[in-house]
């Protein structure tokens, strides 16, 4: 089973080919050039599009115009080639990467990104209590390293390969494929606009 | 066969051309009620919206034209200018479906596309002509002298004449989008009942923020029921100041470059006036007027195709590269 996995909701996108589990590659990359990694991937492989069985995309949360960058190419390509889709949460799979780790995603505009009890949140990070020597990992967790830690937390140095987003976990964790459209992304913020509007 | 994607503001299209300019689909769905609540496009609201619509239009073009993905020879994507987030879910989709097929791409200025509207049919216009391109984003004239170049000869300085009429109608409590509720209202009313002022500028240059300004003051000046009873005055006056400006440019550069057709293009030429005014113009239907996909499958026509991989990076711009 050739399975295309992407995220891009994370500035170090991901892309990674795998047949069954076995993993074939992974590049980083931007997220408007994810194709561009996905098509060198099934090169390298021997592979071309037409061959790819099914899809695996990151659903966030991230940046907005990232998710939608992954979700817009993973559909496409669903709808084309005509493959089932998965989704699964860039959380889940950044904490996939880092077992037993807290997944914490820089959210912008000084917030975060992160599970409460299994959950996805957007929160501020002072407000993140985890419990002494957790792991914190991700791009969140690296900008706000000094006050996670005066927590209590642990946090990997910034260059460990913990805190990236790797779309071969994304591959790992899914497990409901199914028709392109009724995989949503995660935003967790609704626009400011309409916030404004309910005031 | 062209598909043809545009989201490059608060419409979803989708539109197929085959190889003799002959339209098979063009499908848009559009966002207008979405956005009306805010009085004005909401990028992240528009984004969000041509993410969900994106498949289902494509879907929908290729089952109004009977065809499938196998019997497409390329897929054609707005690439800019207009909003990053909302061009970027078009431009991704575009890329999946072609390199998904092994398809050639070819990225289209949305400016380009408002103009190859015209050389569709019913219009079936070739170059050289000389085209007022007037929407809610952009106003210019354009000495178009083949079917993918042209040299610009005049742009707004400040609003666009869209834009213009979209916040005059909110003024007059029209809601948005309000230029056409604009253009329904001012056929009741006496377009000389007040005296807006246009202004003058060197060259062929536009600029509609000091007309806004007048109608501000305009509407200032009367109490509520005095307003009610004027409002079609005020709308008929106003737009005929923004048409009379359009058209006395228009026919400026016409002499000036000696053009022999004039073509109006962009979503503004919907506007009743001002195709009564120009009435010797070339001018599109009114759906191949405002922002759809029939028109960027048009321009494909004329573009030389990106080859897989090379389109897979390609990025969206925001704002004008042409001319």
């Amino acid at each position: 089973m050739l399975t295309l996995a992407l995220d891009t909701a994370t500035p170090r996108s991901s892309c990674a080919l795998l047949e069954g589990e076995k993993l074939l590659g992974e590049r980083e990359t931007k997220a408007v050039s994810v194709l561009a990694a996905a098509d060198a991937l099934l090169a390298e492989a021997g592979f071309s599009p037409a061959d790819l069985e099914r899809i695996v995309c990151g659903t966030g949360p991230g940046s907005f115009t990232g998710i939608r960058i992954g979700l817009a190419a993973a559909r496409g390509l669903a709808l084309t080639l005509a493959l089932p889709l998965a989704g699964v949460s860039t959380l889940n799979a950044l904490r996939e990467g880092a077992p037993g780790s807290l997944p914490v995603i820089d959210g912008s505009r000084k917030e975060i990104f992160t599970l409460i009890e299994g959950r996805p949140f957007v929160t501020r990070p002072e407000q993140l209590a985890p419990a002494p020597g957790t792991l914190c990992v991700g791009d969140g967790a690296v900008r706000y390293r000094a006050l996670l830690e005066a927590a209590g937390a642990e946090v990997p140095p910034d260059a460990s390969e913990l805190h990236l987003v790797r779309a071969r976990f994304h591959a790992r964790l899914a497990t409901d494929f199914g028709p392109a459209e009724l995989v949503e992304p995660l935003y967790l913020r609704i626009p400011d606009a309409e916030k404004a509007l309910e005031r | 066969m062209i598909l043809a994607i545009e989201t490059s503001c608060d419409e979803t299209a989708a539109a197929l051309i085959d190889d003799a300019g002959r339209l098979h689909a063009n499908v848009v769905s559009s966002q207008a009620e979405l956005h009306a609540r805010f009085g004005g496009v909401v990028p992240e609201v528009a984004s969000r919206r041509h993410l969900e619509l994106i498949c289902p239009v494509v879907q929908s073009a290729l089952d109004e034209a009977k065809l499938t993905f196998d019997q497409l020879d390329r897929v054609a994507v707005t690439q800019g200018p207009g909003l990053i987030g909302a061009l970027l879910v078009g431009i991704s989709a575009a890329k999946a479906i072609a390199w998904g097929k092994g398809l050639p791409l070819v990225p289209v200025d949305h400016l380009l596309g408002h103009v190859a509207a015209l050389y569709l049919e019913p219009v079936g216009l070739d170059p050289p002509f000389l085209c007022l391109l007037t929407s809610g984003g952009h106003t210019l004239l354009l000495d178009v002298q083949e079917h993918t170049t042209f040299r610009l000869l005049g742009t707004t300085l400040d609003d666009a004449a869209g834009e213009a009429f979209d916040k005059g109608a909110r003024l007059l409590g029209l809601g948005y989008p309000g230029g056409a509720a604009l253009d329904m209202l001012a056929r009741k009313g006496d377009s000389g009942a007040y005296s807006f002022p246009v202004a003058r500028l060197d060259g062929l240059d536009f600029s509609f923020s000091g007309l806004k300004t007048a109608l501000l003051y305009a509407v200032r000046g009367l109490d509520s029921a005095e307003l009610e009873r004027r409002r079609a005055d005020l709308a008929a006056s106003y737009q005929h100041a923004i048409v009379r400006a359009l058209v006395e440019r228009t026919l400026q550069a016409a002499e000036k470059i000696g053009a022999r057709q004039i073509a109006v293009a962009g979503g503004v030429a919907a506007n009743s006036e001002l195709r009564r005014a120009l009435a010797g113009a070339a001018l599109a239907p009114v759906e191949l007027c405002t922002d759809n996909a029939a028109m960027i499958a048009s321009a494909a026509r004329y573009l030389k195709p990106l080859m897989p991989p090379g389109y897979l990076g390609l990025d969206a711009y925001a704002s004008r590269q042409l001319a």
